[in-house]
């Protein structure tokens, strides 16, 4: 046998351990001494004191929450606050008396006492007896008052100190700034996933859902601090100072306030953009998007319309409020600016006549004949004057936004021509602006077409994409972001919105700088370039639109300060040819064209560009216009009043239009 | 003639089980029984949940089923354990290796193969096996003058498979446990100075290198937690702080059977399992705690003197390993409740619920039992 064969069943070979025994009496009275020296420590020495912690005595644990950091404008004006609430909540494990406790509380706060009774119960089961259940938040002071009397006769009954986040600008910018709210499950496990190591959520916590209050999360959000208070056995706090501490090693932790974000954001022009998009004309209040950058990229102003505001969310969101939210037609909830894409229509037009002239297609001095209808192949093309504009150059042909000038250069540049410059000022890629679920909105040409249809590009569809109708998509903030550009002559810029990280003590934590994308007046790697000679003359053009003749846009000035634009309406469906010249404000609402108006000023060195989108408006002249003008005349006003002429009153606030214009651009 | 001489056999057998079993052994064993089933159904009758009732039954169901162990492991020889050691051990690594692809996975860990009435956790038995494969190695070797690093190869590779497979599930914690066994056998029967040194050096220098990249974060937390109990009042630091405000609170006498506040009104967690013995130590007081941690350090000193007068090496070295199993458990559960150790969810032999941990305990008992059975007489 194996055993048998190593092992010597002799007393000897087992008396080799005889001297280790004297090890384990060692570690066995040494252990011995300390446990018990334990024992005598905690239930002899400390028993008593410890005793009335359990007995008499709770340690209450409060948390203290930190304050969500502020979103501040350019000067440091407050956009985005934190006040002061108040919530009730029942401690279950401090009641005598759960059932009539919360009854009492049900009736003071006006709410429906079985159901709180289940609430607390669910909660008692799943969380344990220590985790305060939440009753009601954002009690009125009035509600304070009541709860407070009625904690002397119910114990376990508290008020408890929360923060609520304001939004100063009520339903102003909404959509940038984003909302708060408790976090859903389904992000806790996503956020404990990506901050990692940094910082943990937990089930109740208020996070930022949406716009920069989702984007800046990791910044924004402070860390909650922890208090230590002894109560009695009705729930009271006790006013001598805690030995808790000392005790038991309970450190209280200061609540860390969050970083604040500096926006490059003004809040007056912010709030003239708002309120000019919710003018009372004929048109009334728009629907759509406004977006205003200055020459470096930095975003000045930033509306959509119809907004919501964002405080109804702070306070907890009633549901009918959210349904009314989701289900409007023209979506509130949406950031239009960058979410939406919109057919460019006739803001297109000064990039094809860029692309025109820097192929030579044609010179300033060309002159091209361009009547009310065209034919081409065996379909008839329309102007949206049906006398057309006769004999017209470049200039004219933007001034007066001839549809037939511009399906000329269509056809004579072809698609893959026009896809080359409009890519370059920016069409159809992302700004790549720091906010979530930014669209690219897209520019066609004909390989895309092969691949999207399998169809080979038709010269027919050149005319319709050259007055920027067929497959070209942008959102309002490329638009400006391109305009810019020819404003600039060239700088594409990465337009941006938070300008610096700031912490509690202003030490700044991230700043940005304005980020040129691209010189387009520099041949790039493809030697493809726009010329300063070429931008000028279409920037000419686009001084005429607001200030010439027959400019699309001309009813609109600032005394002093020239601006340049372009106008466009986006026929939303296709009309057959009796319907084209019928009235567009006769048509059903949601069928009425989308206005354009996409400018800046001053009209040689831009310091400030607006693009807006109206829906609905029927026409970008009077739709989207006067709102940039107001806007670009807020800014004007605040930062370069001696560009301003003095002698002149200030332009009438109200829009005055002896006539309508009449023209429906197209 | 054979009939005869084999009735004869047995009438000897019969008065020797009384001369030869330990009752001292068992009956110490025996009042622990006691005092754990009365505590569990302290901790499992509190007064706001009652799920947790059945769980007191079940309790002795398993006792039951670890007094029938016990008394069938006193009656086999050990030199059994020491045959089949190696197949007990590669029966053990196969199922401890299988668990990865078809174990079942319990809060966040896959620890488990499922045989239908029961949930197997082999690295629980694994603690027991890898005590008979080191005691058998080290009983083949003389060690007057202590091992040395040769000797240590085998040991410690046999160790490091299921301590790796154990720490991968992940259970750190159960993986020490097996390496602790391993460890204290080896410290037992001798190593040599130099050994002993170098060891000690490698430990202080891989150590930040071990904090750094070898433990989890909540791992990391635990132990910052128990430097700092306010470090993480929420968590790991809240138990502690009330496992401690618990066993303080039941000063000499105790608050009595069930009347215990802080573990019936479920400032405790898990006061069924690993924080049993702040129950004990609420409602009995300091003369209770000090009873039943005096009733292990009783067992404790009657298992060295099993030992001491083993038959064999073999049987004085399973003695000490399972000896060291018994004591790291209790060390570490009992020091955690009373705040001098780092909270890690090791149960309390013969005290906290659990079946694994009540059948494993009594086997490691019965086999101590049988080297008694078995010692020589002087």
């Amino acid at each position: 046998m194996i055993y048998n064969k190593n092992v010597t069943n002799s007393e000897e070979e087992a008396k080799e351990y005889t001297n280790r025994y004297k090890l384990l009496y060692f570690c066995l009275i040494a252990v011995s001494v300390l446990v018990t020296a334990r024992l005598f420590y905690l239930q002899i020495l400390q028993g008593e004191i410890l005793r009335t912690y359990s007995d008499k005595n709770r340690v209450k644990e409060t948390n203290i929450p930190a304050p969500r950091g502020l979103i501040l404008d350019r000067n440091m004006e407050v956009l985005v606050d934190n006040l002061p609430g108040f919530e009730a909540v029942i401690i279950p494990q401090q009641v005598e008396n759960l059932e009539e406790s919360t009854k009492a509380v049900a009736k003071v706060l006006d709410l429906n006492p079985k159901q709180l009774i289940k609430h607390v119960n669910t909660s008692k089961r799943q969380n344990g007896m220590f985790r305060p259940v939440k009753i009601k938040e954002n009690l009125t002071l009035d509600e304070v008052m009541r709860v407070k009397m009625l904690r002397l006769n119910h114990p376990g009954v508290n008020i408890n100190a929360t923060i609520l986040r304001s939004y100063t600008m009520d339903k102003n910018g909404a959509q940038l700034f984003g909302y708060v709210g408790e976090i859903s499950k389904r992000q806790i496990e996503d956020y404990n996933e990506k901050f990692k190591g940094e910082m943990t959520f937990v089930l109740g916590d208020i996070v930022g859902k949406n716009g920069l209050e989702e984007i800046w999360e990791k910044n924004i959000r402070g860390k909650d601090g922890i208090s230590f208070i002894e109560v009695d056995a009705r729930g009271r706090e006790k006013k001598e100072k805690s030995q808790a501490e000392s005790l038991l090693g309970f450190k209280p932790i200061d609540a860390k306030p969050g970083q604040n974000l500096v926006l490059t954001i003004d809040k007056d022009i912010q709030q003239a953009a708002y309120e000019a998009m919710q003018r009372e004309d004929k048109i009334g209040p728009r629907i759509g998007a406004l977006v205003a950058i200055k020459n470096n990229g930095e975003v000045l102003a930033w509306v959509n319309s119809p907004s919501y505001d964002p405080n109804e969310f702070s306070t907890g969101i009633s549901s009918s409020l959210w349904k009314e939210l989701i289900e409007n037609p023209y979506k509130p909830l949406r950031n239009k600016v960058i979410q939406d894409h919109y057919a460019p229509g006739s803001t297109f037009k000064p990039i094809v006549a860029l692309a025109a002239l820097q192929e030579e297609v044609i010179d300033p001095s060309t002159i091209i004949y361009a009547p009310g209808r065209f034919r081409y192949g065996n379909r008839v093309y329309h102007d949206h004057n049906r006398y057309g504009h006769g004999n017209i150059n470049v200039h004219k042909a933007i001034e007066k936004s001839s549809n037939v000038f511009f399906y000329k250069m269509g056809i004579q540049l072809g698609i893959d021509t026009m896809y080359k410059y409009a890519k370059m000022l920016g069409i159809g890629e992302k700004t790549n602006i720091n906010l979530a679920n930014e669209q690219s909105g897209l520019m066609p040409n004909s390989e895309w077409k092969k691949k999207h249809y399998g169809e080979e590009w038709q010269p027919g569809e050149n005319l319709s994409n050259a007055i920027g109708q067929g497959f070209v998509l942008t959102t309002p903030l490329q638009m400006a972001v391109a305009f810019n550009a020819i404003g600039t002559e060239g700088k594409v810029y990465k337009p941006f919105v938070v300008k610096k990280v700031i912490d509690a003590q202003n030490n700044i934590v991230k700043e940005f700088q304005p980020e040129l994308k691209r010189n387009v007046s520099e041949p790039n790697e493809n030697g493809d370039f726009i010329s300063n000679k070429n931008f000028k003359e279409v920037k000419e053009g686009m001084r005429l639109v607001a200030n010439g003749q027959n400019g699309t846009a001309r009813w609109w000035k600032i005394p002093g300060v020239q601006m340049a634009g372009k106008t466009g309406t986006v026929q939303i469906q296709s009309f057959s040819a009796d319907q084209i010249y019928k009235k567009c404000e006769e048509r059903p609402f949601d069928m009425r064209h989308h206005g354009w108006y996409v400018g800046y000023a001053p009209y040689d060195k831009p310091l400030i560009t607006v693009a807006v989108l109206a829906e609905h408006a029927c026409h970008g002249s009077t739709g989207g216009a006067p709102i940039a003008r107001d806007v670009i005349y807020a800014y004007l006003k605040k930062y370069h009043p001696e560009l301003l002429k003095r002698n002149k009153k200030a332009p009438p606030k109200k829009l005055v239009q002896e006539s309508d214009p009449d023209e429906v651009e197209e | 003639m054979s009939i005869k001489s084999s009735s004869l056999d047995m009438q000897v057998e019969k008065r020797n089980f009384f001369k030869k079993f330990d009752g001292n052994l068992a009956l110490v064993i025996f009042a622990l029984n006691l005092i754990g089933l009365i505590n569990l159904y302290s901790a499992t009758h509190g007064v706001v949940l009652d799920h947790t009732v059945k769980l007191f039954y079940q309790q002795i169901f398993w006792l039951i089923g670890g007094w029938i162990l016990y008394f069938l492991i006193t009656l086999v020889d050990y030199k059994f354990f020491y045959r089949l050691s190696y197949f007990f051990y590669g029966l053990n690594l196969i199922a401890l290796a299988l668990v990865p692809f078809i174990g079942k996975t319990y809060y966040g860990a896959q620890r488990w193969l499922d045989l239908g009435f029961f949930r197997y956790q082999p690295s629980e038995t694994m603690k027991i096996i890898m005590i008979f494969v080191i005691a058998r190695i080290l009983s083949q070797k003389s060690s007057y003058n202590g091992l040395g690093f040769k000797d240590l190869l085998l040991p410690g590779a046999l160790t490091l498979i299921p301590f790796a497979l154990t720490v991968k599930q992940p259970d750190l914690g159960t993986a020490l446990l097996i390496a602790s066994t391993t460890l204290s056998l080896l410290i037992f029967v001798r190593l040599k100075r130099s050994i002993l040194v170098t060891a000690c050096l490698i430990g202080v220098v891989t150590l930040p290198a071990v904090w750094s990249f070898g433990l989890k974060d909540y791992q990391k937390g635990r132990i910052l937690t128990f430097l700092n109990p306010g470090r993480d009042p929420h968590g790991a630091g809240y138990n502690s702080i009330q496992s401690k405000i618990a066993v303080g609170s039941g000063q000499v006498l105790g608050k009595g059977f069930r009347k215990g506040t802080q573990s019936q009104l479920e400032f405790l967690p898990e006061r069924h399992t690993d924080f049993i013995y702040s129950v004990l130590s609420e409602e009995h007081g300091f003369i209770g705690s000090i009873t039943t941690f005096g009733l292990f350090v009783v067992l404790f000193f009657m298992c060295i003197r099993v030992a001491t007068q083993a038959r064999d090496k073999f049987g004085a070295l399973i003695v000490v390993g399972i000896l060291s199993y018994l004591f790291w458990h209790m060390f570490i559960n009992i020091g955690m409740v009373i705040g001098v150790m780092p909270i890690v969810g090791v149960p309390l032999p013969l005290l906290s619920y659990g079946g694994s941990s009540m059948l494993t305990t009594m086997l490691g008992l019965g086999v101590i039992s049988s080297v008694a059975y078995r010692k020589y007489l002087f």
